[in-house]
């Protein structure tokens, strides 16, 4: 699945994902978070995180979160906008005391809460109320989901109240025409409700200590009852897709051979896509192989604080997403792309994996926490990800040689390229990019790109990566510390002594390039070819399996299918260019939804009707609805 | 220009009386244009798009551009009828009651999935056995704001065109609760989560929820056609300054200006307003008693 970047703005009270059941694999755009609401749910987040990151944690307060709104981050943003005290929890930032920490950012929020209430109530026109009123609302916000899980009631309460609130603030109307007055016993009502609740959850002098943190209250907590709180993800990730999106290149699509006619394939494909092989904060929050690898390549924007040191990497190794594979090291890396995957083994960004079953084992299993997948289950995901095809590019022959249509440059850095160099030990570039070997020489090689992690360290070999299509896969190296090619080619002169002029660096630049260049390395949207349509038709082929699975009375594998593919194609509908045409969407999900409700209670003529059903609606809906 | 903007800052101008955040001079000068903006969600993000906008429009106009911020829609019209803004960007409903005091001229409506217009529409929650506008009475409701076509006005004459209510008065009596929620994502949110029966919004407004949330939630009713979001232009405006403005801001929907829009609350492109597509909003308005 794919998901283009839409303009969804989800506010108040939304989480990414889902507490429990089929989660979605569509990622939700939310609405900007407030400065200090932001860094408060990012010292919930980190932490949660063993060990916590205490830079990044004293960042969040600092600095502005990633791709934030404000141009200051919380700390100076209070400054600014609000009376309330932050040295006790400076303090407690720089003692690196977790609960202190927890205690003084929680009173914080609370304070301010007040704060913008009592402005509401002193406000003098209704638009300053409303302002007042909407702050509070925002900075509630960090406490809002996790007051509904651990206390509905309480919650409702309280969302009434804001109701109350807005409502009554009045309405300036359009020069004195439909002024509503404020009424200011209703203001006063609907406050009492909220900081009523505040200050008997949020306000009070000493928190018992929290195991795990979160903005569950007070009151609930020392109950001692387990609180299923939704797992989110902190302000400032983004999972969303890469856009432009990387185009897909599968050699049976090339050869015309259509995917519905290859069940492993299409369930492999479907299987990429579903956060359903996952569990935990992965599967929660609808992450799955092609949240990292957009349509076999990489996404450049992928990005969860604490999890990744800059956009496009993560640490799948870290404390996140699977505390028993938590190898407590900060070591995230650039995603790799997985395109021509079938010839660029061993796998793993220090080849550790001779076998891309066992790669992809360890990514369902330990990297993202899933159960132990089924054999067919490996056989379709491999079966998938070996038709990931290279990007066609006009600038080389197939044996990695320049075509006609190559710039002079590039023919002068393939030169260069091809030149032993002293500093290499008498090997050229080519000697490890092996031109007429998809430029990787499947071995790995310190090359001195990695920090020894100890004294004496001899771990630093990396597998050496093809350099076809990294036109399009900037930044490079296995941490993404160079941000252009021309960047790599620097790093080498300059480490290795290569001795290149100015003009060489270009030409090699150049040949670089070329050879990772691509004729169409985009998906190209139009009115035809809608991102929906893209997805419905991926959707509808995963489906396809059903064919063989029904027959096969293929419980687990059907059930899977269904969970993943139902809710997904419900969530893609938002999408649609035609939203008219949403409910026949809606309709599809539920008969996929069906077969899998019919699977569970054994009665496999409904599966089969419905799966009918599905197929006379999905042809209906493909000739109109777009 | 100074982009360190708090909400304080503005609440603390507008309580003086001033409307504006950046400086402006009592009255506007042709050899400088004026553009209100109205806050959608946060001001300093907003700082950042007009200082986009406006470098861009002066560039292309020959006449320096500035933009300032004001507090809401009231502000806005209150600085054109001042003489501190020249042109503002307004919903349909507050536009022709600035027609009506002010004299204000529509010039540019927002084009948004391919349509100078849209509807309101009455959302409930599919699982919530409502079907019809009649299922509504006793039951509580969230509309987006007093001064909103789609998410007050027009959904609410969708209830008297049924025959269940017969003026804005009779809202009160009908429903159970009436609550202003303060925007169309606050309404929408509080049905989605139950805490009301229904909302009446942008035809649009169910995109703002969760994916999940918008499967749950559908539509019973669905106004008559309103005239989108709309660029006004004070009375007496230099008529040169006006064409080059408009001519202007037609070329960003030429492909090599698109990329502008989202500077400018994200239409699709702009056409030339036309002031009689706005008969139904200036006939609701008077109905409602708020044209006077």
């Amino acid at each position: 699945m794919f998901h283009k970047f839409s303009t969804l703005v989800i506010g108040v009270a939304l989480g990414a994902g889902l507490a429990s059941g089929p989660t979605s694999a569509t990622p939700v755009q939310e609405a900007p978070w407030i400065p200090e609401a932001a860094a408060y749910r990012l010292t919930l987040f980190l932490g949660n995180l063993t060990p916590v990151p205490w830079d990044e944690l004293e960042r969040a307060w600092f600095e502005p979160y990633h791709q934030s709104q404000f141009a200051q981050g919380a700390f100076q943003w209070l400054e600014a906008e609000s009376d309330v005290e932050t040295d006790q929890l400076i303090a407690a930032i720089a003692s690196e005391d977790r609960q202190a920490v927890f205690s003084e950012a929680t009173r914080l929020i609370a304070v301010r809460i007040n704060e913008e209430l009592d402005e509401a109530l002193a406000a003098e026109t209704p638009a300053a109320a409303q302002q007042a009123v909407g702050a509070a609302q925002e900075l509630y916000r960090a406490f809002a989901d996790h007051i509904a899980a651990a206390d509905p009631d309480a919650a409702r309460e309280i969302g009434l109240a804001w109701l109350e609130m807005a409502s009554a603030t009045g309405s300036a109307g359009v020069l004195g025409v439909a002024v509503v007055q404020p009424d200011r016993d209703a203001m006063q009502a609907s406050r009492a409700v909220i900081s009523d609740y505040l200050a008997a959850n949020y306000l009070i002098h000493s928190f018992a200590p929290r195991d795990t943190l979160s903005a569950v209250p007070e009151t609930v907590a020392l109950g001692g009852h387990a609180v299923a709180i939704p797992v989110t993800l902190p302000p400032g990730s983004d999972i969303f897709d890469q856009d432009p999106l990387p185009r897909l290149v599968l050699g049976f699509e090339e050869q015309g051979i259509d995917e519905t006619d290859l069940p492993l394939i299409a369930y492999g494909d479907m299987l990429f896509d579903s956060p359903e092989i996952f569990s935990g904060p992965a599967r929660e929050l609808g992450i799955a192989c092609s949240s990292c690898h957009n349509r076999s390549d990489i996404n450049q924007r992928f990005f969860i604080p604490g999890a990744s040191h800059q956009p496009g990497a993560v640490d799948v190794d870290g404390a996140f997403f699977n505390p028993m594979f938590n190898d407590r090291r900060d070591d995230p890396i650039d995603i790799p792309s997985l395109r021509g995957l079938r010839f660029t083994g061993p796998y793993g960004r220090d080849g550790r994996f001779a076998s891309l079953r066992d790669f992809t084992r360890n990514v369902i299993v330990n990297e993202f926490a899933g159960a132990e997948p089924t054999p067919f289950m490996l056989d379709a995901i491999v079966a998938y990800m070996t038709e990931f095809d290279f990007l066609p590019n006009s600038l080389l022959t197939g044996d990695g040689q320049l075509t006609a249509a190559a710039s002079e440059a590039a023919r002068q850095g393939e030169e260069i390229f091809n030149r032993p160099f002293d500093g290499l030990g008498g090997r050229s570039c080519a000697s490890c990019h092996v031109p007429d070997g998809n430029f990787l020489d499947r071995q790995a090689h310190d090359i001195g790109s990695v920090a020894p992690a100890y004294q004496d360290a001899r771990a630093g070999a990396l597998d050496t990566p093809t350099l076809l299509g990294t036109v399009y896969t900037a930044p490079y190296f296995h941490d993404g510390s160079l941000p252009t090619l021309a960047a790599v080619v620097d790093w080498f002169d300059d480490t290795n002594a290569l001795g290149l002029s100015g003009a060489e660096r270009d030409d090699l630049t150049a040949y670089l390039e070329a050879v990772g260049a691509a004729d169409e390395p985009y998906e190209q949207f139009d009115d035809e070819n809608t991102p929906f349509r893209l997805a419905f038709a991926e959707l509808t082929t995963f489906a396809s399996t059903l064919d063989t699975l029904l027959l096969r009375r293929d419980i687990h594998h059907i059930l899977l299918l269904t969970d993943s593919v139902a809710s997904d194609l419900a969530a893609d509908a938002g999408t649609m260019a035609n939203l008219s045409a949403r409910p026949e969407v809606y309709s599809l999900a539920a008969h996929l939804a069906e077969v899998g409700t019919a699977v569970r209670a054994g009665d496999w003529p409904a599966a089969e009707a419905s799966w009918a059903a599905f197929q006379g609606e999905a042809q209906a809906i493909e000739e109109r609805a777009f | 220009m100074n982009l360190l903007l708090t909400r304080r800052h503005l609440l603390a101008q507008s309580a003086a009386g001033a409307c504006a955040l950046l400086a402006v001079p009592a009255m506007a000068q042709t050899e400088t244009l004026r553009l209100a903006f109205i806050p959608q969600e946060n001001p300093q993000k907003l700082l950042g798009d007009i200082e986009a906008i406006t470098g861009w429009l002066s560039a292309e106009i020959g006449v320096e551009v500035e933009g300032f911020v004001t507090i809401d829609h009231a502000a806005a019209v209150e600085a054109l009828r001042n003489g501190d803004a020249d042109i503002s960007f307004m919903g349909a409903l507050p536009f022709v009651l600035a027609e009506a005091e002010i004299g204000a001229v529509p010039l540019l409506s927002e084009i948004y999935r391919g349509s100078p217009s849209y509807t309101g529409r009455v959302f409930v929650r599919r699982d919530s056995g409502i079907e019809t506008l009649a299922d509504l009475r006793g039951r509580d409701i969230a509309f987006a704001d007093p001064v909103s076509e789609s998410g007050y006005l027009y959904p609410l004459a969708e209830f008297e065109r049924a025959g269940l209510i017969a003026s804005l008065a009779d809202a009160d009596t009908f429903f159970g609760r009436m609550f202003f929620a303060g925007g169309y994502q606050q309404a929408m949110q509080a049905m989605a989560e139950g805490l009301v029966d229904a909302a009446g919004a942008s035809q649009f407004a169910d995109l703002l929820l969760s994916p999940d949330q918008q499967s749950q939630v559908t539509w019973i009713a669905e106004s008559e056609t309103i005239p989108s979001h709309v660029v006004i232009a004070r009375p007496g405006l230099d008529a040169e300054v006006q064409a080059s403005f408009v001519a202007a801001m037609l070329r960003l929907n030429e492909d090599e200006n698109s990329e502008m829009l989202r500077y400018l609350y994200g239409p699709d492109g702009y056409v030339t307003a036309d002031p009689t597509a706005f008969e139904g909003v200036r006939a609701m308005a008077s109905r409602y008693g708020l044209l006077r």
